[in-house]
């Protein structure tokens, strides 16, 4: 057997061993449904406001203090105009009201009627309306005026208003946009940054199970150690797959059942390169970004002796990810630049770079070259974080790693 | 296996400087030497976990200790398992980082232990097992894959009388299956049984090699001689070193042999009530060549790094 096959079977009976301790716990189904849990949180915490909100949109009302024969045109040209909203972006219903008395008066005791929550009241002529309102709904005020104005034509016109009957046509024009395709860039390092995020993270303190059951010494015996450390990052991303994989089916599941209106607005993401390579490359990149961070997380938690030291580096770790993405989505949104091009450059922001740069350039060679690069540097990383544990451990008999190094056997 | 000239350091402190070694094919090999003599250093050495600063050693003919890997097997004096692994699954995957397959190691595994008494735990988690038990089935994860080299360190440390004569029991099993074992151990008495040779390492030096017999024979048979009638006189007629203890004489054997003392101690009219000579043990051996004050070093050392720590 070859040096190399030798090398490679030993670091996949290390990744294989961690992958079945990892996937075979009670503990990993709690891993898995987390987001379930996080999802049903949110849902229930969503509900709950939804729920407030729309109580309250409910009762809201703008109203309008105009005489009888104005009342009929002014709900029509409401409809009208209400079209061009989207739901939530719509003024609150409209109320019409005879007038009595001082309009004035009359619009100010609106404001604290019961059975309705009155945000804007307009009365006096519709030439020249007097449109009163709270300090926070100045829009609803505009779009009274924007009422009066259509009521007031139609009610002038009649039937010699002009009908207009447009003609809606589709295009993918869209899709070719820079804005689609920086929309896509956004997504892509966002995607990639936090599934990383939540995965990577684990490998801090994956040799700490070796250390603490004293298998390292073991592992060391009969398989080098980058092969320990790369079994281990290969194990967890295996792991990482299977999250990956699992949550990607049922949301795949539930991309069937969403509204038209938000399928549509996927539909107009349009990454430069195709949607086939950029899926694929997306797929590439978040192994990468995995194996690139996770190298550097196992290479730096095998320094730490302790659980407590574990916990205290998961910070720093945090921030160095979020540097990255920091990084990453600045580069995406100036393709092409100095900044874009030192992110695609840096190892760890490499790969979230490179998924931008797949949504804005339409080229294939520069991933080709962006992956052999980041995976050069994955082996670097892995060799440095096994050589410093090396160093730092197995220097005696019975003595603890550093603490007790200096006593031999 | 051979090492020539191994040295290393760990800050500014020699922890090998400059040990031979020369284990013979199909030979039990024992590394002796008093606690923090370096003994492990060595071994992690020959074995290629850690690289020596000065050396050079071959391990079944390979100059990179790691290229014979899979005919190795090796049990640390750090007994470590993953606590969460059944142990037949513990056995398999040591013998699957050695090149066993799975399946094969399973099998073998679950033979080995019912072999050694240990079936019942087959299935049972690490954690769930005694801590002899768990040394037992980390000794067999040592040897699932059937290595040509066996090395121990420190096996016997922590296991109580009866599983200590089960590994002695495995050592000579895998000696008469053809491969050689080489253990490290301050504990003389498992040398002397098993030993076909010897090393002892002090200080990070190798002080002695050769086989048991050699040891001893570093130092002289003594005397144990008791006088039918025992007097005053008896002592003129002994060597200088006699010493008494009650009525019973101890000395070092004449180099010219015991005959003409005996003749000289009857014709005086001492008589004989008792007399043996006896060879000296390789704990006598050991203490002489270390010396006791570097096993009393070597001692106080360890407990104040271990209170240090």
């Amino acid at each position: 057997m070859t040096r190399f096959r030798r090398r490679l079977r030993q670091t996949l009976t290390v990744a294989r061993r961690d992958f079945v301790a990892t996937v075979y716990t009670p503990i990993f189904l709690v891993f898995l449904l987390a987001p379930a849990l996080m999802a049903s949180f949110s849902a229930i915490g969503g509900m709950g406001a939804a729920s407030v909100a729309s109580s309250g949109r409910e009762k809201a009302r703008v109203v309008a203090i105009v005489a009888d024969d104005l009342a009929r045109p002014m709900a029509q040209a409401d409809t009208r105009l209400r079209a061009v909203f989207r739901r939530d972006d719509a003024p609150p219903a409209l109320a019409t009201v005879r007038p009595a008395g001082d309009p004035r008066a009359q619009a100010e005791d609106l404001f604290s009627a019961r059975d309705m929550d009155v945000s804007v009241v307009m009365f006096g002529p519709l030439t020249r309306p007097h449109i009163l309102h709270t300090r926070r709904y100045t829009r609803s005020a505009d779009y009274m005026g924007v009422l009066a104005a259509e009521t007031l034509a139609d009610h002038a016109l009649g039937a010699a208003r002009p009908r207009v009957e447009p003609v809606k046509l589709v295009t993918d024009a869209a899709r070719q946009s820079r804005g689609g395709r920086n929309q896509s860039a956004f997504l892509a390092v966002l995607g990639i940054f936090f599934l990383t995020l939540f995965l990577s993270t684990q490998l801090l303190g994956a040799i700490a199970e070796e250390r603490n059951s004293k298998v390292i010494e073991v592992l060391a015996a009969a398989v080098p150690l980058e092969s320990v450390f790369l079994g281990k990052l290969l194990g967890m991303f295996g792991v990482a797959v299977l999250f990956v994989g699992f949550w990607g089916a049922i949301v795949g599941k539930l991309g069937t059942l969403l509204p038209a209106d938000a399928a549509t607005a996927f539909g107009e993401l349009a990454p430069a390169i195709g949607a086939g390579p950029f899926a694929l490359l997306f797929a590439a990149y978040f192994a990468m970004a995995y194996l690139l961070l996770g190298a550097v997380f196992l290479g730096v938690g095998a320094q730490a002796s302790t659980m407590r030291e574990i916990q205290l580096l998961s910070l720093p770790v945090t921030i160095v990810q979020v540097a990255m993405f920091g990084l990453s989505a600045a580069a995406v949104a100036s393709p092409g630049g100095w900044l874009a091009i030192a992110a695609e450059v840096f190892p760890l922001s490499s790969p979230f770079a490179m998924a931008g740069h797949a949504a804005n350039s339409p080229d294939l060679w520069p991933h080709l070259l962006a992956l052999a690069w980041q995976a050069l540097w994955v082996g670097l990383f892995v060799t440095i974080g096994a050589r410093a544990f090396r160093r730092g451990v197995l220097q005696s008999g019975s003595a603890r790693p550093r603490r007790r190094g200096k006593a031999a056997a | 296996m051979t090492a020539t000239g191994l040295v290393k350091r760990f800050g500014d402190r020699q922890v090998v400087d400059g040990v031979d070694l020369a284990v013979p094919r199909g030979a039990i090999y024992g590394v002796l030497g008093p606690n923090g003599a370096g003994k492990t250093t060595t071994l992690r050495m020959l074995l290629g976990i850690i690289e020596p600063d000065v050396g050079t050693r071959t391990l079944l003919g390979h100059d990179v200790p790691r290229d014979a890997g899979d005919r190795v097997g090796y049990l640390p004096e750090e007994r470590g398992l993953y606590p969460g692994m059944k142990a037949r699954d513990a056995i398999a995957f040591m013998g699957a980082l050695r090149g066993l397959d799975w399946r094969t190691g399973r099998t073998r595994a679950a033979e080995m232990m019912e072999a050694a008494g240990l079936g019942q735990a087959a299935t049972e988690k690490i954690r769930k097992l005694s801590k002899g038990m768990a040394q037992l089935v980390q000794l067999l994860g040592s040897v699932v894959h059937r290595p040509d080299l066996l090395v121990l360190d420190e096996p016997f440390s922590g296991l109580d009388p009866v599983n200590q004569e089960k590994l002695e029991a495995l050592i000579l099993a895998e000696r008469d299956r053809g491969a050689t074992v080489l253990f490290s151990t301050h504990i003389m008495a498992h040398a002397e049984r098993l030993c076909d040779r010897i090393a002892i390492i002090a200080g990070g030096k190798r002080r002695f090699e050769g086989t048991v017999d050699d040891a001893r024979a570093t130092l002289p048979e003594r005397v144990r001689y008791r006088p039918t009638h025992p007097g005053p006189a008896v002592a003129a007629l002994l060597p200088a070193d006699a010493v008494a203890d009650d009525q019973t004489w101890r000395f070092e054997l004449p180099p010219e042999g015991i005959e003409p003392l005996l003749v000289r101690l009857i014709d005086a009219g001492h008589g004989i009530a008792g007399l043996s000579i006896e060879r000296p043990g390789l704990h006598d051996a050991f203490v002489r060549i270390v010396g006791r004050d570097a096993v009393k070093g070597a001692a106080t050392n360890r407990k104040a790094a271990e209170l240090n720590a």
